[in-house]
Formats: structure tokens, sequence, C-alpha cells
């Protein structure tokens, strides 16, 4: 079947059998590895997108529902000039970066916290987080970086 | 000129991490991210026995399942496939017999996962069931089910027993004890614990043309995974190729499971000719990897009544399932390191693996040492109840100090940071105030404690093995500079540590510096990377390689500004000579090469030797050891057992510290697997079938689960570590569980002895049993591969602007 979205600001149109993931949608289908796989059960978050302005585990998400909607994946998230935003070199600048695997997930959960929640106290920003699972960081920089993005987009 | 008397200008600074980037924008390559064209599908046939023999195994209906290109057994390698170390015990896939759920048995290559998974099940296989082998305790009975391989040439010792007895003997330590007027005599369990990194174990393998394979492997140790490569596929170790894509995570995990994986994948490479990728799900990941061993202790530890500790006597057996992978490493490990970080008279410590058909258990971070961490620092702190002294002025009574002999007869003669360690973590939580308000509580609904354990673990390899590695760096032609390293990267930070320390040497910034993926065609062969070695024994090797560079540059900067060497003097990147003008660093590498000098060199560097006595359990087990003290505030909910861990702080003394946010990462993430270890994560084998297969069951700390931690370091400096660094990376999850248990203890007054302290063993001190179930294991094994693309190319997307 035909499926039509918004992804990432554009308009795509992809043929795919209608009993797949929207992760594998992108993944197999749409060439878009950013978005990882790492339980495919909906546990880890590894797989986060935002979808009509929801944070969805893009693996509990059947390819066929995205139809008509709006999809931000990692490869939409950059700053004005392609490179890093505000959170993202962040992310950088705090450490919360280390194997990697977990991070396009989190940055989609940073968004989207921010999204809805500009003035996060850091245990709202653990809340928002808690369903990306980091095995490497023990989340503490990754809530810095998120923290800080947060000050510094309130400041504007 | 001399580098030491100057300030460090990038070790030890602000650094960002050099793959950071690449990570926070999605581009970074994992292995499931590998597509190439061609590319066929691997999948497993695994064992749904936990022992059996092999009665029949027939791939040929497998090979008539459409897409499904080839198939391979054992048959298909030399020896059958027949690898391991210390012990070669297992096979790249199951020979004859299978010892656990979820062994690999064949592997079908296929142009789709689906074809492939359908070639699988259409195998005819059929096991023949052995009696099995479930109880590590009762593993070397007379009438134990035989589960490890034959005895050869006459050694009759039994063939479940699959180390050596590991032994630390100081004195007499049975006598010491019976004339302590207080003995704690103590038993303690250690559950499974899964790495669980976020990423699940893959390979990509790509025949030659010239009959050769390179794989694109995520494992710790390229060099280790070439060497078995060439072993069980008969080919020339230069036609064999191990390049390490982006890892997303390891923690001792990606090694044997990987090799494993690159073996089949390669051998299905060279037999269809095409590339083939192998990726596993969460549950096959779950089933089929090694794991943490399970640890069961008994310890006696007598003092006097002033506190005194004597004497420690220790037993150790480590259920460590059905191949030996590096677990007799970690016996060795874990025997070095049970009397804890103390001064006794005398010492006596057996520890030891067996086979059992649980899995199979393997490298995981903190090798041994987290598990007998658990029992000596509960005993101790046992000991400081029943004494009515506070748990740490006991151990700062006991612990280790500069200029102490360790148990097993090392004198500690520098780079001893422990009481400053548990002084800073004490006064840092606020430890005496928290420490008497909450021993007077009397709520029966929540209760805080607060508890301490401290820590020491060896550097490196020590007695394991021969501990040396070489670096390389040369300028390009664009004037940045390359570099490659034996040991690598999987999260751990070490190509930033390397960067950072190039830099210091050659004088150069470090945005100039690349380092090179892995790759066994380009770098030098360093040993394993394990055994948090890489910063030392890496670190050692690239800055030799940069200073072995540095100096031909600063001979052609001497040429080129008419001095010599030593006149020489730095600004920045650029060269000054005695005209006291600056001459840009391109152009001392310009008149290098017009010298026809070569700007490329290669470091080594091979740590001091060091002398264990395996007999006799004496001598230096490493060159020298880390320390830390960690504190756990805790809230029990005395109503249902739920542990809620308030607050951490963790300080530790790791030697001068290089790259400071990659520290502080190691420590908070270390930690963070210390929590989960002690609280939810457990593997339960049950009649050999694992019942946690995904993270719905096995739950490592969310970000809700992991408090606020305070971290420090201390920074005393060890002569033989570069600019004086040690190690960070196994010690930090070490005293975490002990710690979270001791204040669980000063919260309840009750201890729990056993890993991990789920809910019914904080308040029923007992497990409950749920029925036994195959399901969740087969069901993981057997895990259906969602829909996935016919066609191997994806449809390229139609863009509507």
């Amino acid at each position: 079947m035909w499926i039509e979205m918004t992804l990432n600001g554009k308009p795509v149109a992809v043929e795919a059998p209608p009993d797949i993931s929207l992760l594998d949608l992108l993944r197999d289908y749409l060439n878009l590895t950013g978005t990882k796989e790492g339980c495919a059960v909906g546990e880890c978050g590894a797989c986060a997108v935002i979808m009509d302005g929801r944070l969805v585990n893009s693996c509990m998400v059947l390819a066929p529902q995205a139809h008509g909607s709006e999809v931000i994946t990692i490869e939409g998230v950059h700053g004005p000039d392609g490179g890093p935003n505000d959170l993202q070199q962040n992310f950088i600048e705090y450490g919360a970066v280390q194997c990697g695997i977990c991070i396009p997930g989190m940055i989609m959960a940073g968004e989207a916290l921010l999204m809805h929640n500009p003035n996060p106290s850091r245990q709202e920003i653990r809340m928002g987080l808690a369903g990306n699972l980091c095995r490497c960081t023990g989340y503490q920089q990754i809530v810095d970086a998120i923290e800080a993005t947060a000050k510094g987009r309130q400041k504007g | 000129m001399s580098h030491f008397t100057q300030p460090l200008e990038y070790v030890g600074r602000p650094a960002q991490r050099v793959d950071a980037l690449d990570k926070v924008m999605g581009r970074a390559k994992y292995i499931a991210d590998y597509r190439v064209p061609g590319m066929l599908h691997a999948r497993c046939l695994r064992s749904t026995l936990p022992h059996a023999r092999i009665a029949r195994l027939d791939t040929t209906p497998a090979l008539r399942v459409p897409g499904v290109r080839a198939v391979i057994t054992s048959d298909d390698f030399v020896d059958h496939g027949l690898y391991g170390f210390p012990v070669k015990d297992k096979y790249m896939l199951a020979y004859q017999k299978v010892r656990y759920v979820g062994e690999a048995i064949a592997t079908v290559a296929a142009d789709t996962p689906q074809a492939a998974l359908a070639g699988a099940q259409a195998i005819l296989c059929e096991l023949e069931p052995l009696p099995a082998l479930f109880d590590a305790t009762r593993a070397l009975d007379p009438d134990a089910p035989q589960v490890g391989p034959d005895r050869k040439n006459g050694n009759r010792e039994h063939p479940n027993l699959k180390s050596d007895h590991m032994l630390v003997c100081k004195g007499n330590a049975e006598a010491e004890l019976a004339d302590c007027p207080i003995v704690l005599d103590r038993r303690y369990f250690t559950d499974w614990q899964e790495h669980a990194y976020i990423e699940p174990e893959g390979v990509l393998a790509i025949p030659t043309p010239e009959g050769g394979v390179v794989v694109y492997a995520p494992n710790q140790s390229p060099f280790i995974n070439q060497n078995n490569l060439a072993m069980v596929l008969g080919l020339p170790i230069n036609l064999v190729r191990v390049i390490q894509p982006t890892v997303g995570g390891s923690f001792g995990g990606k090694d044997d499971i990987i090799y494993e994986s690159s073996a089949q994948a390669a051998k299905l490479a060279l037999v269809t000719g095409r590339p083939v990728r192998m990726v596993f799900s969460r549950e096959e990941s779950l089933v089929a990897s090694y794991k943490r061993d399970a640890m069961h202790m008994h310890i006696r530890l007598g003092a006097d009544r002033d506190g005194t500790l004597r004497a420690c006597w220790f037993r150790g057996i480590l259920d460590s399932g059905a191949y030996a992978s590096e677990t007799p490493f970690t016996a060795w490990r874990a025997s070095i390191h049970a009397m804890g970080a103390y001064r006794y008279n005398a010492c006596d410590v057996d520890v030891y693996c067996v086979y059992t058909n649980n899995g199979y258990a393997g490298a995981f971070r903190g090798f041994g040492n987290p598990e007998v961490c658990f029992a000596v620092e509960q005993t101790v702190d046992e000991l400081a109840d029943m004494l009515g002294m506070d748990p740490i002025d006991l151990r700062l009574k006991n612990c280790l100090r500069l200029g102490d002999e360790t148990a097993h007869g090392q004198k500690l003669d520098e780079s001893m940071g422990l009481v400053e360690c548990i002084n800073t973590v004490r006064r840092l939580s606020d430890w005496d105030r928290k420490r008497a308000e909450y021993s007077r509580q009397t709520s029966t609904e929540k209760r805080r404690g607060i508890g301490v354990a401290i820590m020491y673990h060896g550097m490196s390899l020590g007695a394991e093995g021969a501990d040396y590695a070489g670096a390389t760096i040369s300028v390009l032609p664009d004037y940045s500079v390359d570099l490659t390293s034996g040991l690598t990267d999987y999260g751990t930070g070490s190509r930033t540590v390397f960067t950072l320390i190039a830099a210091e040497e050659l004088g150069v910034r470090p945005d100039r510096i690349r380092i090179q993926r892995p790759d066994t065609n380009t770098a030098i062969e360093s040993g394993p990377t394990v055994a948090s070695r890489t910063t030392v024994l890496g670190g050692n090797a690239m800055r030799a390689a940069a200073r072995n560079l540095r100096q031909t540059l600063d001979l052609a900067a001497a040429d080129l500004l008419r001095c010599d060497p030593q006149q020489l003097i730095r600004v920045g990147e650029s060269y000054v000579g005695p005209d006291e003008e600056a001459v840009a660093w391109e152009k001392i590498v310009d008149h290098a090469r017009e010298m026809g000098l070569i700007l490329s060199a290669h470091g080594k560097w091979e740590a001091p030797k060091i002398v264990w006595d395996h007999h006799h359990g004496r001598g230096t087990p490493y060159m020298a050891y880390v320390y830390g003290a960690q504190v756990a505030e805790v809230e029990v909910d005395l109503r249902t057992g739920n542990t809620q861990v308030l607050h951490l702080w963790a300080v530790h003394d790791i030697g001068k510290v290089i790259f400071p946010q990659g520290a502080y990462g190691q420590l908070y993430g270390g930690i963070t697997q210390g929590l989960g270890y002690a609280l939810t994560e457990q593997i339960t084998y049950r009649d050999g079938y694992i019942q946690e297969t995904n993270f719905e069951s096995y739950l490592i700390p969310t970000s809700v689960d992991v408090p606020e931690i305070t971290a420090q370091f201390v920074e005393s400096s060890y002569s033989y570590g570069p600019y004086g660094a040690k190690n960070i990376a196994e010690p930090s999850l070490v005293p975490t569980a002990p710690a979270i248990a001791n204040a669980i203890a000063h919260a309840t007054g009750r201890r729990v002895r056993e890993l991990p302290m789920n809910l019914e063993r904080v308040l029923l001190g007992h497990d409950l049993q749920p029925p036994a179930s195959r399901d969740a294991a087969i069901r993981g094994v057997w895990m259906e591969t969602r829909s996935m693309p016919q066609t191997p190319a994806p449809a390229a997307p139609r863009i509507y602007a």
C-alpha cells in the first residue's frame, strides 16, 4: 500500500506492506537509519520519533497508522545550517553521549519534552526520559544537557 | 625541552568526545545500519534443550526453502570450529552436543530475514535429551551429569571443574580465626547479570576477490576475532580483516558471542560469494549471549573486639554455565579481591568455576570484583553493627594505606588514595548526621538508611597475560594527524583520550587529529580491550608514538630555524627559535618532508612485569590498584519491600584524569549498572530456560530509578600511567550494590544476602517461586522477525516538492 506523510517537513509517499512498523518503514524503505531498534517491544525508546507532536516508539506504530501524519526523526533535527541544534550541541558539551545508540531517541524525547514543557525541573526531565533506556551514561549528563537547553531557550 | 614541567594544555582540560557530533546527528553507523548490494541475511538454528546430543542434523530441507542460499554447521569449520581462551571448549556452531538453551547449531543465509528464519525452521534437527546440571554447588558431585568436555591424558579432575582453584594464602587463616574473639560466618549469592547493551549483536561479512573476508564486527577485541576467524576458516591471517564499526555498548559482552557470529557470517560469505549480515533481535540476544556469572560465596571474617580485622577465609564457586569463555580469569580476579581492601594477619581464599547448563557466562564489567565486594563489604558492615562501631570508622581502622602490604604480599608504595576517598565521601554525603538521624526512625511505613562500601581494583590484566599495546601516528598531506590504536572504543571514550594525548605530545590542536576506526589492517595488535586497560596501556603507547613523531618534527624545526632542538619553544602550534619568529606547524611539516624525513611513527608500551605464584597464592597480582568509596542513601517501603535510592556519592582514586567529561560519564554509568545489579536486574534460569527475554522483564534502571549522583575524583598520580593516570571503567560499579545493601540494612535492620535485592527479598527475606516455564526462552530462540522488504534494496521514496 502507499503511505503518505510529512517526514521531516517534506511530503513523502512510499509503497510498503501494510503489516510493518513505522520503524521498519523508516529504516528499510526510507533509508533513515538514525532511528534505532533496541527491543522492538516498546520498552527502550531507541526508536522514538515525534508523530503529530507526540513522542512515540516507532516500533509500536504500524506504518499505515503514520499515513497522513507529520513525523520528525533524528534526521529532521538540526540547526539552521544543517549542523547540530542547541539541544544536540548541549548533548556534546555536557558529555551526554557515550556509545550513542540511545542518543537519537534521547534527542527526540528531549525535544518532545521541551515542546510541551519549556521550563522543566530536573525531576520532570527525568520523567520525560523515563521511556528511553541508556546503559552507558546513568542519565545524569543527559539531564544536564536538556536542562541547559531549556534555560537557553527561555532566554531566547 | 622538557615536557614534564610545562602545564598540560589538553590533558585533563575540558574536551568533547570526538565522535559525539555524528552520534547526536544520527549519522553514526552501527552494524544494523550497514547495507551493501547483494547482501544476504543470516539466522541461526538454536538449541531448545539445555543439554542434549545432536542425534540428527539434516540441512537439506532448508536449502529447498525459497530464498535460502546456504546453510552451515560445525562440519564447515576447521576442527569443527573449536575455539576459546583460556579454555578451548566451545564451537562456532554446536558439535555433537548442545549445552545450553539458545546455543547455535546451524546458520542459514537467505535473501531476506524471513527466508532465513524459514530456512532455520526447516532444518531437521533431532536433539536427544541428556541429564542436565543446574545447581553449581552440586557440579562436582561424583554423580553429577557431565557438562564439561572429557578430560585428556589421565587428568582425573572432575570434568565439571572449569578452572583451577584460584588461591590467595597468607599465614594460617584457620588458626587465626580460632583465636579471634569475634568471627562472622556468612553466605552470599549474586545472580547472573545481562550486559544489556542497547545495540543487540550483529555482524557483516564481505567476501574479497582474493578469497578472503572482511568482517565488520562490533567486538571489543578485533585481533582476537581475526585470529579465531583465520583458525576456523583455514585462511592465512592476512586474508582476514576485522573492522570495528561504531559499537552500541558492550561492557564486556561483545567478545565471544560476536566471534561466533563473525565466524558464521564469514563462512556463509565465503560459501555464497555474497555479503552476509546477521543482526540479533533483543530476544535472541538475551537467550544466546553470555552473562555475568552467578556466584555462591561463603566468607568468615575474624576480628578483635576493638574492630581490628585479623583473618579472612573465603570460598567462592562461580556458576559460569556451559562454556568457559573468560570465566577462569573472572575467578582469578574474584580471588584476588575477595578479602576487600583491608589489612589481615591471615587470609585463605579459594575460588573456582564450574560447568552447568545455565546459559554461559563470560566477561562483564568488574569481572568478579562486584560479586566478592558484595559479600565482603556487607560482612565488614555487619561487624561494625555488632561492635556498635560506625561503619566508616571501622573501615578507616582497617583499610589499606600507603606503605601497607596487601594480603597477597604486594607492597603499596605509590598512588594510594583510598583514605582520601573515604574521608571525602563521608563529608560529601553528610554521613555522620544522616547515620545518626536514620538510626532513630520508628516509622512502620517508610524508613531511610545510609550505607557505605569501599573497594580496590587491580589495573589491567595483571597475571592473566602479556600486557602490552601499540599505536601509530602520522601526518597526512592536508596536515591533519592520523592515529590508530589496537585498543578500541565501544562507547568508553578512549578515542578522545588518545586524541588528547596525541595533541598534548605533538603540540597541535585536537581538531587537527582524526583517529581511525579500529582495523586489523592498520592498527597494531595490542591484546584485548578489556580490564579497564585502555587508558594506561593504549594511552602510554599513543604517548610514545606521538613523542617519536614529535622528535622528528623537532629535528626539522631545529634545521629550519638553525638552532639546537633544545632551544625550540612552542607558542600554540607554532615553533619559535632563537630569533623569536614564530613558524607555523605546517611549515615545519613541509620542511621535514623536504629533508626526506618520514612523518609517521609508532609507539609501544609494555606494563611492568608482575609475578604471581598460582600454587601458593602469593605475589604481585597487578601493577597497581585504583580505589573508591561510595555511599548510598535509600528509602525502603516496609510494606512492599520497594527500595528507592535517593542519592549516591562516589569518590574514586583513578590517578590523573585525562578526559574529565568522559571519566565522570564512566563513573555515572557504572554506578547505574551497579544500581540495577543491586535492585532489579535478575536473570533466572529455570531448568536451564532463561525467563527474562526482553526489557519488559529484564529491568535495567531508567532515568527515574537513578538518583542524582555526586561524584569526585582523587588524583593520586601513578608513575607508570600516562601523566599519572590509572583507570575507571570497571571500578565504578564495584561498590554500588554493597553500598545499597548496607543502606537497606541500616533502614530495615535486616541483611539481604542475595542479589538482586528485589521486593520479596527485602520484604520477606526469601524468593517467591513461580512455576518453571520454558516458553519465554523458546520464544526468544524462535522470535518471528517482523516483516521486512522482500527485495534487498529499499524502494526509493518519492518526494513531492
